[in-house]
């Protein structure tokens, strides 16, 4: 049976491969100690054989810190390269936290319990991973880099995503919103001489462009770009649209705000 | 089918080139190796008439295997295949460049292309990982103008991809992207504006982006060539009136199945239009709070199911309201395809239904139908070849309305048996051993008891013997997958008996490295192999070292491998890519302690070497 490799520090995983030895010291408690013992599991003591299972759950420090404190008192705390102190973990009651991928359902087979579960596009199990806490707490969690919005632009019928994180001024976004669709935006207007001339995008803040970027915010209105400060911009911005210049109502344009 | 991809077969052939090729029939040396052709090439020289003979005959071949086996002959013979097959199947996308492949093959009509490996689908590979459309379709788009079939598996897809893709094959006809993601309507909608002989339009179980753009409005006026329409993983609402006009326009529609925002009023209007209709998915199946309580005449939904004769497959059933379930039961016994996974349907109200369905050969169901309903399913379908049972509550602490009991009732019905995949709590050895015993014909078992290292709940011995007994008895088993607690015995017997399987898939099974040793040195035919969060380390992924470049992929995340053996597997066979990552996509840990650790292990034998489009997150040793 393989030991445990020297080059690499053992860690939660290396609970039980040289399980078996301390195991059998286990053993030598009485059955009067044994039936003392508090486990997890349902009773009829048929976890003996394998309770000195692994439990292979790298990042399940959580569980490991339950079941020591629920189990016998000879346990301890879990530290990773104490093997000595492997706490003896009934195995019948998995773990209460939640395991990445398992079991292995796709997304969107979960929540069947919600009729109306609104999955919008590929937001939420695209970007749900698995927290490493320090505190070794698992869970799932969107991820904080890279914050995507959907950005349209009126007659290109293909829609983008922009990563806002990616910028720090509205200068910055409006240029990337050129180059993003300045391409597409020629390819619509294909002129009768065949070539297309790739325009820049420009005057997108100002209003003096031909195109006028505007936002969702979280409470749902339409705001045009540039009123706020742009941190606070970043915290509301729920999508971007880029529409002509000419719908916007003059209202908007000269100035009033519905804020 | 014959799972092997062009990557093995390619692989040999390279090799098989460098010997002489037989000689020919008239003891000559063959002159196949001259390319050019003679502006007069003599009538006797036979191996030019052969050449000819063969592509006519090449043509009625279709299998990969035998397309394969030919391509091996000579050189002669593995030009004439490569000119002649036209449907190519590629099991990884890594394991080759589009560029080989249009060096190979120049005539092809149709293309399969399979990207992530399956673990991906629960979240253990973080996103950008790769398997990207992009470098296929502009390649093909060049070399095979007159493609004409797309299906993509776990491959991400772009708006500008589908874009391209319709803008580069005038005679486009069938597009299947099933558990791909990267697209949204935008990219549906240049498809079903542009590719105007499309037959078939399937999005299934793919994550599909809401650009609030109008798709179905626009396929072009005037009647359509479309076949099969599936968007029941779409995630958005319709433009119902337009798929209304849609559907009156295509009478060659065989296949429509909608997605939920399609209310049962809706269905029913389609379904009067199109009785042709083979396989429907019928939306949510239940009525729009509209309707209800206005006292209007609520359409008669049997009749419209009993105009439907030629209908065999159902699924759908999204936001099911059981009250109207029954309406279905005028086309039961022709069904012969029921997918009710998405709907918590009770026994009483299942029980009834089922009892009709004599026919069906496939059935997915979620566990909510409990054992009661699967002693159901037992005694009607007598004809039943495939059986998935789903979690309602997919947790480790759920109920479990299924066990051995509705396993075991299945397996003494339903001797017809040939695939399986079946959720549950808690299972008893017994059970499968029954499953082994009445279902010779087992080609696929999955087992999931989604409580991690279960034993048998009644005797409370590892469920080694039950996997023990499926491996020994069903035969043809190929594809495995295992759960519950489980010992290296278990894995020693699957080596040993598990003569015919090619995809095996372990989690949180196993005592030490001779489980994977077992495997490894064992299962002669083995070609995906995916672990998660077992025991095994260094010693056993090096047991494999005779096998890897016979394999498709190996899948190992969260066991015991560091990187030292890794990167002695990628030294030792340099047609493997070995890919080393963690499950999120940080860069490269930190953490010293654990800078050794490997989490996730993904390697495949590639002709083309490692890949350029890597993210940082990913080191190929």
């Amino acid at each position: 049976m393989e030991g445990c490799p020297r080059n690499i520090c053992p860690k939660l995983l290396d609970l039980i491969p040289q399980g078996r030895e301390w195991y059998h010291e286990e053993n030598n408690n009485t059955d009067q100690e044994k039936k003392l013992e508090l486990r997890l599991g349902p009773p009829g003591g048929y976890e003996e054989d394998r309770s000195a299972k692994k439990n292979t759950e790298t990042r399940n420090n959580n569980i490991m810190k339950e079941q020591t404190e629920i189990s016998s008192p000879s346990k301890n705390h879990l530290s990773p390269c104490n093997k000595a102190n492997v706490s003896h973990i009934s195995q019948k009651r998995t773990a209460p936290g939640p395991v990445v991928g398992w079991p292995p359902v796709r997304s969107f087979r979960k929540n069947l319990a919600s009729t109306s579960s609104s999955k919008l596009g590929n937001e939420s199990s695209h970007v749900s991973h698995i927290n490493k806490n320090g505190d070794g707490v698992t869970q799932v969690e969107p991820k904080r880099e890279g914050m995507f919005v959907k950005i349209n632009m009126d007659s290109v019928p293909i829609g983008r995503k922009i990563d806002l994180n990616a910028y720090n001024s509205y200068e910055q976004l409006s240029f990337a919103v050129d180059k993003l669709f300045r391409g597409l935006l020629a390819a619509q207007r294909d002129t009768s001489s065949g070539e297309r001339e790739e325009k820049p995008i420009i005057g997108l803040l100002d209003g003096k462009g031909e195109f006028t970027l505007t936002y969702e915010d979280n409470e749902g209105d339409k705001m045009l770009v540039g009123d706020v400060p742009w941190q606070m911009f970043i915290s509301s911005v729920k999508r971007l649209r880029v529409i002509k210049s000419s719908e916007i109502s003059s209202a908007l344009r000269f100035g009033c705000r519905r804020r | 089918m014959a799972e092997e991809d062009l990557s093995e077969m390619a692989k040999d052939v390279e090799l098989h080139l460098k010997l002489d090729p037989p000689l020919s029939a008239n003891n000559k040396p063959s002159r196949s190796f001259k390319t050019s052709s003679s502006s007069s090439p003599p009538p006797c020289d036979t191996s030019h008439v052969l050449e000819n003979v063969l592509e006519n005959v090449l043509k009625f071949l279709e299998s990969r295997r035998d397309r394969n086996a030919v391509s091996l002959v000579c050189r002669s013979w593995y030009r004439v295949e490569a000119q002649t097959r036209s449907e190519v199947f590629i099991g990884n996308c890594y394991s080759l460049s589009p560029a080989r492949l249009a060096r190979r093959f120049t005539r092809v009509r149709s293309l399969f292309l399979k990207g992530k490996p399956r673990f991906a689908d629960f979240n253990l590979m973080p996103p950008d990982w790769g398997a990207r459309f992009a470098p296929w379709v502009a390649v093909t788009a060049k070399a095979y103008p007159w493609l004409e079939k797309v299906t993509l598996k776990r491959m991400f897809v772009t708006d500008d991809d589908l874009a391209l893709l319709a803008a580069s094959f005038p005679g486009f006809k069938e597009l299947v992207l099933l558990c791909c993601e990267g697209f949204g309507t935008s990219g549906v909608a240049v498809v079903a504006n542009k590719c105007r002989q499309l037959k078939v339009l399937d999005l299934i179980e793919s994550e599909v982006t809401d650009d609030e753009v109008d798709w179905i409005s626009c396929f072009p006026e005037g009647e359509t060539h479309l076949e099969s329409l599936s968007f029941d993983c779409v995630e958005s609402p319709i433009n119902f009136k337009a798929l209304e006009r849609l559907v009156v326009r295509s009478p060659f529609l065989k296949k429509l199945r909608t997605n939920r925002f399609v209310s049962l009023e809706e269905l029913h209007r389609l379904m009067v239009r199109a009785p042709q209709l083979t396989s429907l998915g019928t939306g949510s199946f239940s009525s729009s709070t509209e309707n209800a309580g206005q006292g209007e005449q609520e359409p008669d939904y049997a009749s419209a199911f009993r105009a439907c004769r030629s209908l065999v497959c159902l699924s759908g059933f999204r936001e099911l309201a059981a009250e109207y379930l029954p309406a279905i039961s005028p086309v039961c016994a022709n069904l012969t395809s029921i997918n009710f996974s998405y709907a918590n349907i009770s026994p009483d109200v299942f029980r009834p239904i089922i009892r009709n369905c004599h026919n069906v050969r496939v059935f997915w169901a979620l566990d909510s139908i409990c054992d009661e309903g699967l002693q159901a399913v037992a005694a009607t379908c007598k004809e039943l070849r495939e059986l998935r049972i789903f979690p309602f509550d997919p947790s480790e602490d759920s109920e479990g309305p299924v066990s051995g009991l509705g396993l075991q009732a299945i397996s003494e019905g339903c001797r017809k048996l040939e695939s399986i995949l079946y959720f549950c709590q808690r299972m008893t050895n017994v059970a499968v051993t029954a499953m082994s015993e009445n279902c010779p014909q087992l080609t696929v078992f999955r087992l999931c008891i989604m409580g991690r290292h279960r034993p048998d709940h009644v005797t409370g011995k590892p469920m080694d013997d039950g996997f023990g007994a499926i491996v020994k008895n069903c035969k043809k088993l190929t594809r495995l997958a295992v759960s519950g607690l489980l010992t290296d015995k278990a894995f020693s017997l699957i080596g040993e008996y598990g003569k015919l399987i090619r995809t095996l898939s372990v989690a949180f099974a196993g005592d030490s490295d001779m489980g994977l040793r077992y495997i490894l040195e064992g299962c002669p035919k083995l070609e995906k192999l995916e672990i998660r969060d077992s025991p095994f380390g260094d010693a056993g992924l090096r047991s494999g070292m005779h096998r890897y470049n016979d394999m498709r992929f190996v899948w190992m995340s969260s066991c015991r491998l560091s990187r030292g053996s890794c990167s002695d597997i990628a030294r030792a066979l340099p047609s493997v890519v070995v890919e080393v990552f963690g499950s999120d996509d940080d860069d490269v840990d930190v953490d010293e302690d654990n800078a050794d650790y490997v989490e996730i292990l993904y390697m495949y034998r590639s002709l083309d070497g490692p890949r350029k489009d890597a993210p940082k997150f990913v080191t190929i040793l």
